[in-house]
Formats: structure tokens, sequence, C-alpha cells
């Protein structure tokens, strides 16, 4: 328990190094135009986790049953990488703007990429791998969740920290747009934990057979997306319109 | 009959007002005409079609008419159009989709539309905006499948209500999803159930303070992915072009594969439409080498 606890919070420890510090998705855009202010930033992260938050534990969470109700040996991986492969295409699908969909692709690669190689796992290296030949993206969201199942870091648990690590990068990114100090980044990350739990509890897919391939099998993928609502415009326009800002900080 | 993967249950001890389906069939016409005819196969009220309508460009015009007006609480309606390899089809409605308020103890209205399209063969799908009433329940259903070398030219507005009687998102729900299906793998999957009462969409996360939403999809199956590049550097400068804020924002994206995204938020519905002409213009000119023509009705 102790040693899986500790791999959990490296995993979501905001200095793992895949670059997610890079990345604003289009806050800063938002922030640059002075659509968003210090004084709506609660708010606003509350209501999009309630968005594309839903979206991605729910992705995260799929991968993780994918993982964990496979079991992930070797001789396992040819029946996980089609599955795998569609769960990835139906969360690219889902993002509508290049350069968030793109910053995604970039992170799950890198953050499967880096724990195949700590754990010197064959099984993630060769789903790396095989992925990369099928050019398919792997996403942030199932690559965590993927490798929380591989790992048996806890299904609750990992969508847990999934969602605390991605809010804390918004936090980390509009603390650099926005007059807003550390202290105040700490309590808004601090009251929307209450947000994140119920979040998390809300990704539970609706199938009433809870093992991975009953809900994203090809006959009953996209009812596994049933309970989600994804409306976040203003944000996704500020994704595809931050090629257009004069100075970035960010790379999407 | 098609059967789409998105499936909706609705409760059954409720009402259902009327159940209207419109099967529509496209093929192509012998040598040497080439023409793209149809076929209805199965017309059931309130939705109609008279005829479909020659172009010059040798695609053929159809007007879908909903002879209720509008879409009332309990309808039930399926639109269903399969277009047979290197068709050419324009699909527009005759006015605004309008949504009235929910009537008791019967069902949420609810469409379903699905689109074959075949090897080689275009949709364009240019609805008026879908205007939901003050009260309104409305579940649509939207699943495209695109095969080798087909295209698409979709889009839809959202309007807030009834904007001249006061009605800005007043409506109770709003539910729409959207699947499209390029040669077997999803390219686009829209999610959207909105509930103005439960979740603000005047949020910054989502419209903050614009109230019209406008989609359009431009897709083409097997385009090189520079092809695609190349489009929204086009597609970005005229985006930037028509973007004022705090009226009106455009924004463009390459899908995964096959496509395009053209999104925008704005105060009016005039705005919307007018540019997504330009867009329409622009791409048909470069994916086609083809003129866009605008669907005959009155404006």
């Amino acid at each position: 328990m102790s040693i899986t606890f500790l791999k959990l919070m490296h995993l979501a420890d905001s200095a793992f190094p895949i670059g997610a510090s890079s990345h604003s998705y289009g806050i800063e855009t938002l922030a640059t135009e002075g659509s968003l202010r210090a004084a709506e930033l609660e708010a606003f992260l509350a209501d999009l986790l309630w968005e594309s938050g839903l979206v991605e534990a729910l992705f995260a969470r799929l991968a993780y049953r994918l993982a964990s109700g496979n079991g992930t040996a070797t001789h396992a991986l040819q029946a996980v990488l089609p599955p795998w492969l569609q769960l990835n295409q139906m969360c690219a699908a889902m993002k509508g703007a290049r350069e968030s969909r793109n910053a995604s692709a970039t992170l799950g690669r890198r953050f499967l990429q880096t724990v195949a190689a700590l754990e010197q796992d064959s099984t993630l290296q060769d789903l790396y791998q095989q992925t990369i030949d099928n050019a398919a993206g792997i996403h942030y969201c199932t690559a965590f969740g993927f490798v929380g199942g591989h790992l048996c870091l806890g299904e609750e648990e990992t969508i847990l920290a999934y969602l605390q690590q991605n809010t804390t990068g918004l936090i980390s990114a509009s603390l650099r747009l926005l007059p807003i100090g550390q202290g105040r980044a700490g309590e808004i990350l601090w009251r929307l934990k209450t947000v994140i739990a119920a979040v998390a509890e809300a990704s539970v897919p609706l199938d009433a057979d809870r093992s991975a391939n009953s809900v994203i099998g090809p006959n009953t993928s996209y009812s596994a997306l049933a309970p989600l609502s994804l409306f976040t415009p203003l944000i996704e326009l500020g994704s595809m319109r931050h090629p257009t800002l004069h100075t970035r900080l960010f790379i999407s | 009959m098609m059967t789409l993967l998105t499936d909706v249950t609705v409760p059954t001890a409720l009402q259902q007002r009327t159940s209207g389906r419109l099967h529509l069939h496209f093929s192509q016409a012998d040598a040497p005409s080439l023409r793209t005819k149809l076929v209805v196969t199965d017309q059931q009220p309130p939705l109609r079609v008279i005829r479909a309508f020659p172009m010059k460009d040798g695609s053929v015009l159809t007007h879908l008419h909903n002879i209720s007006g509008g879409i009332l609480g309990g309808d039930q309606l399926t639109l269903c159009a399969c277009l047979g390899e290197s068709t050419q089809v324009q699909l527009t409605s005759t006015g605004a989709t309008r949504v009235y308020r929910h009537r008791e103890n019967y069902q949420d209205a609810f469409q379903q539309t699905h689109f074959v399209i075949g090897k080689g063969a275009l949709l364009e799908y240019l609805p008026d905006p879908l205007i939901p009433f003050a009260g309104a329940r409305f579940q649509q259903q939207t699943r495209i499948e695109l095969a080798t070398g087909a295209g698409l030219f979709y889009w839809e507005v959202i309007a807030p209500g009834r904007e001249a009687h006061d009605e800005i998102f007043a409506y109770d729900e709003v539910g729409l999803t959207l699947d499209i299906v390029a040669e077997n793998s999803p390219i686009v999957i829209e999610r959207m159930r909105l509930r103005p009462a439960q979740q603000s969409l005047t949020s910054l996360a989502r419209m903050g303070d614009y109230r019209y939403f406008g989609t359009f999809y431009i897709c083409k199956v097997g385009c090189a992915p520079a092809v695609w590049s190349a489009l929204e550097q086009t597609l970005f400068t005229l985006a930037q072009q028509r973007t004022v804020p705090g009226e009106i924002l455009w924004g463009v994206s390459t899908m995964p594969a096959h496509g395009m995204t053209v999104r925008a938020l704005s105060m009016t519905n005039r705005a919307i439409s007018d540019g997504f002409y330009l867009f329409w213009k622009d791409a048909k000119e470069k994916l086609y080498g083809k003129t866009a023509i605008l669907p005959r009705k009155v404006y």
C-alpha cells in the first residue's frame, strides 16, 4: 500500500518531467484578452471541472479498467491494444481544438514513455511502441488511467489524483497569467477539492457491467459516453485562437 | 431501417405526440447525365420533402419541411439520408427549427438524424438555426458516416431562444450528440447537454457573454494532412479578420483526421450565418474547386 501510494504521489506531481507546465489549454488567450479575471478563476475552474474534467476522468477510468480488467502481461497486450487505440481515438475526437488535442497527446506519450522507463516495464514499453506504430495518439488522461490500472494504484485514487494534478496545472498556468499570489492559488485549489471529488464520483460509466471490454468494445463504445456533457466553447475558441496572440508564455 | 449507435432511453410511460420519418436515398443516374436523383423510401408527417431540385454544378437541392411548423413536446422525428457513390446533395430547412415549450406528460421532443455518405459523394447540410423556446426540452442525435473520398459541409447554429420575447436561455434542456465517423473511425464526437437553470451557460467555461453558438464541420476523407494544414491557415486568416471581441469570436482547427472544425460564439445569428458562408466558399473552392451556391430560399 505504501509503495503504491508513493508511486501515485510521484506520478501526479506537477514536477513529473513531461512538460505539463508548458500548456494553458486556451486559458492564456482568455487571460490575455481580459475575458478571464482573477476574481472569476475559481468559478471558471469549477465549471471546467464539470465539463472537460468529467470527460477526462471518464476516459482515465475506462483506461484504468482496461488495464486492470485484462491484466497487461505481454500475452494479453494484443487483446488490450484494439480497445486502447479506440479509446484514444474517441478521446481525440472529443477534443475540438488542435492545440489542446496535441498538448494532451504530447503529455500522454511522454507520460507513458517515462513510466515505462522508470518501471522498466516491457508491457508498457510494448504498448507505447505499438500505439506509435499504429500512428495513434496517446492522451494524457488515458495514459494516466492505464498506468494506474497496470500498477494497481486504486481506481478512485487514480482518478482523483489525475483531476487534482490537472487542476493544479491549470492554477499554476493562471498564476503566471493573472494577478494572483501563491496563497490565493492554494486557497482556490483547496476549495476545489470538493468539486474534484464530486466530478470523480460522477465519472463512473452507466454500464452495469463494469468490465473494461463491455464498456469500450466495438459495439458499446459510444454508450460509455452517455453520461457526458462537454460544452466549453469559449475556452475551446481560446485554444483555437491561441496562435493569434503576439506574445505567448505557453505552447497551448 | 438504419440504426444509430447512440441510443437514448426515453421513459415509455410518457406520451408520444407524433412519430415523423423521412428516409431519403440519393443515387447517380446512368451516363451520360450522371445527375443525382432522389428516391423517398419512407415519408411520415410532419416531415416531408417535395422534390430534389437540380443545380448548375450537377448536385441536387432538397428542402426538408416540417409541416407542423416546429417541433412539439412528444415529437419523435427520424431523418435518414443515404448518399450513393459520387452523388452530390444539398439539404436545407425551410426556416428556423422552432422547438416549442415542453408539454407535461409528454416525452422530450426527439430528433434522430443519420447520414450515410458513400464513396466520393458530397453532402452539404445547411439548416437554419435551432431556436429552443422557453421551457423547451429537446434531444437531438446525429450520426454521419463517411466512406472513402466522401465529403461533408455541415453547419449548425443554436440560438438562445426567442430574443424578441426576452427568452434568453429560458429552455429547460437541449441535448445534442453528434458522431462523425470516417472509414469506421470517429473523427468528431460531441456530447452537449445544455441545462441553463442547472449549469449557467454564461459561465466563462461555457459561452461567457455570447448568445449564439455555431459549428461548421468540413470533411473530405482521404485528403492529405498537408491539405488540411494549408486550409487551416487560410480559414484561420478569415477567422481573424471576422473576429470582433464582444460581438463574435471565430476559431478554426483541424480534426484528428479528414477535416476541419469552425466554431463561433456570437451576439447575433446573422454574424454567424454570414461568416459560415465565407468559410464554406473558401473551403469548397480549395477542396473541390467549385463555387458554394447558397440554397434557393427566402433569407
